[in-house]
């Protein structure tokens, strides 16, 4: 009964749901198509229209439903193994492998990812310069588009970039929702602070090495973009390290726990979007007088970002990233989407097609690109 | 009256983010032309292998010979390193003497051998230590030679 009462709060009626889904369809298809429908390749043009379709159609179902995190994570998902796929491609078209040579290097032709930019920040102060060995600004993930990018959307998103923007977090999204109920169920409440501490350590060895240290010996999604190639110990080395921390962190906890636990535990970049969240107007509220404590919430969030605590508090943490998976769980519609300033229980709607809108429309463009090249692979694949 | 002005903030803040992501993804090649002109956007000398100090060239080929790299955070380092390319139409054995810091005394001669990708260098500069890099590139050939202060 109660669901029904918060699917009666959220949901809309199919016109309703169809017209709020407009603006986004003229949106998205100005971004896909650059206005005009390209017929003489037929896989590029199914592959846009595929793309196009499944994320307006996704977009019209939270509001017709109600339900953001149900349609988000599908779209979160398919982003996270496009890119990677694409990635993965290309090279393998570049250099015949999914690894890249010291002359890349050498030559700066090393894609940037946004995860390389908490590194970047003391050595780009007291240096006037980026460690990392790619391009400036041209070509594919050049380091100012991606910092612009980045930049903007944690801004405005705080740490929703890791729900709505984030090209990796789809990954262990994906795997916490493999098994129906976890197998490990209680962390200390002190591994939610685990990203600040690496964050600090390797903003530190970056600096004094002038290495993105993270990059070179952490980060577990190098498993699905590219890496080093294997000529040495330390190359082989590395490669272990990147292997075994996406099998554990990425795969098998995420599996058992039902959580994002490399989000969780390990990525620095994830830190600096918890700060953020102190900036962007978007935020989760809990709405005291509805809430009867059934802590469901809780139980759900895959980012370990509420506490009984914090619900008995009337605040989510700063480790929210707005997946909207708690005000899914919700049947009192206690915890919703808010506006800073505007008090919990007010402008519940409001909050929620604004910032709905604002999200989507991020996650749909960023991921356009990568989301439509892999579908024209596929097709190809199969035709 | 403090709460009414907070609500409207937080709103105005909401519909600014609103146009800052409507104008992101047109505006993009302007934000990221205009980012990259900032004083900091290029990238650290120990990644490009520093600027060319000295070319040298010989009739199908050219030899770049890049000022030596110690940056470090705050001040030079005690390690670090010469970068040399070679562009153009190589032969299958390079031999080249090298003088990278101008002082007119050869400091170093490198031997390379293309089709067995061996390098080897004979130093004649106490301060030249070892090879730290050498591979083929897409423009010629390129090694790092290791420096002490
Ligand atoms: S925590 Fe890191 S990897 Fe995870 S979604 Fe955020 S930025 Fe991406
Ligand atoms: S508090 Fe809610 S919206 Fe925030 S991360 Fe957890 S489940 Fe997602």
């Amino acid at each position: 009964m109660d669901n029904t009462l918060l699917s009666s709060s959220l949901n809309k009626s199919f016109g309703k749901s169809l017209l709020y889904t407009l603006p986004m369809f003229l949106i998205t298809f100005m971004f896909m198509t650059g206005g005009r429908l390209n017929f003489s390749d037929p896989y590029s043009l199914l592959a846009t229209l595929i793309a196009f379709l499944l994320v307006n159609i996704l977009y019209f179902m939270m509001h017709y439903s109600g339900k953001t995190d149900r349609y988000r994570v599908v779209l979160f998902i398919i982003f996270a193994m496009s890119l990677s796929f694409t990635l993965i491609k290309n090279m393998i078209a570049i250099r015949s492998s999914m690894s890249f040579s010291q002359a890349d290097v050498l030559e700066c032709k090393i894609p940037f990812c946004h995860l390389v930019i908490p590194m970047m920040i003391i050595p780009a102060a007291f240096t006037k310069s980026i460690i990392f060995p790619g391009s400036i600004l041209n070509g594919f993930a050049n380091i100012s588009s991606m910092v612009v990018l980045w930049l903007v959307a944690t801004i405005v998103l705080g740490r929703g970039f890791c729900s709505w923007g984030c090209f990796y977090g789809g990954w262990d999204d994906g795997f916490s929702r493999i098994r129906k109920r976890p197998v490990i169920k209680h962390i200390n409440e002190i591994s939610r602070w685990m990203p600040f501490a690496v964050l600090f350590m390797v903003a530190l060895t970056a600096a004094l090495t002038l290495v993105p240290t993270y990059c070179d010996w952490i980060c577990p999604f190098k498993t699905v973009t590219e890496f080093e190639q294997v000529t040495s110990l330390e190359s082989a080395s590395k490669a272990a390290i990147f292997i075994s921390l996406f099998g554990g962190l990425v795969v098998v906890l995420p599996i058992l726990t039902r959580k994002r636990t490399q989000c969780s535990f390990l990525c620095p970049l994830g830190a600096i979007n918890s700060l953020s969240n102190k900036v962007t107007p978007f935020t989760v509220k809990v709405d005291r007088e509805v809430c009867n404590e059934c802590f469901k919430c809780v139980e759900v969030c895959p980012l370990y970002a509420l506490s009984r605590e914090d619900i008995r508090a009337g605040k989510v943490s700063i480790f929210c990233s707005k997946c909207g998976k708690c005000v899914d769980a919700c049947t009192k519609n206690a915890i919703h989407y808010g506006i800073k300033g505007v008090p919990a229980g007010h402008l519940k709607n409001f909050s929620r097609n604004l910032f709905l809108f604002v999200s989507f429309l991020f996650l749909a463009i960023f991921s356009a690109g990568a989301i439509i090249s892999s579908f024209q692979s596929l097709l190809k694949l199969v035709f | 009256m403090k709460k009414k002005v907070k609500i409207v903030a937080g709103i105005t803040w909401a519909f600014v983010c609103l146009i800052l992501i409507i104008i992101l993804f047109p505006g993009l090649n302007s934000f990221s032309a205009s980012t990259a002109k900032l004083p900091f956007m290029k990238i650290n000398p120990n990644y490009t292998g520093g600027e060319v100090a000295n070319q040298i060239v010989a009739e199908s080929c050219t030899l770049d010979i890049r000022k030596p790299v110690f940056d470090g955070l705050f001040k030079e380092r005690k390690n670090g390193f010469v970068q040399l390319d070679w562009r153009g139409n190589l032969p299958g054995k390079i031999v080249d003497s090298i003088d990278f810091d101008h002082d007119k005394k050869i400091d170093f001669c490198i031997f390379i051998d293309r089709k067995q990708l061996k390098t080897t260098i004979d130093q004649f500069n106490k301060n030249v230590k070892n090879i730290i890099i050498s591979t083929p590139t897409s423009y010629g050939w390129s090694v790092r030679v290791g420096l002490r202060k």
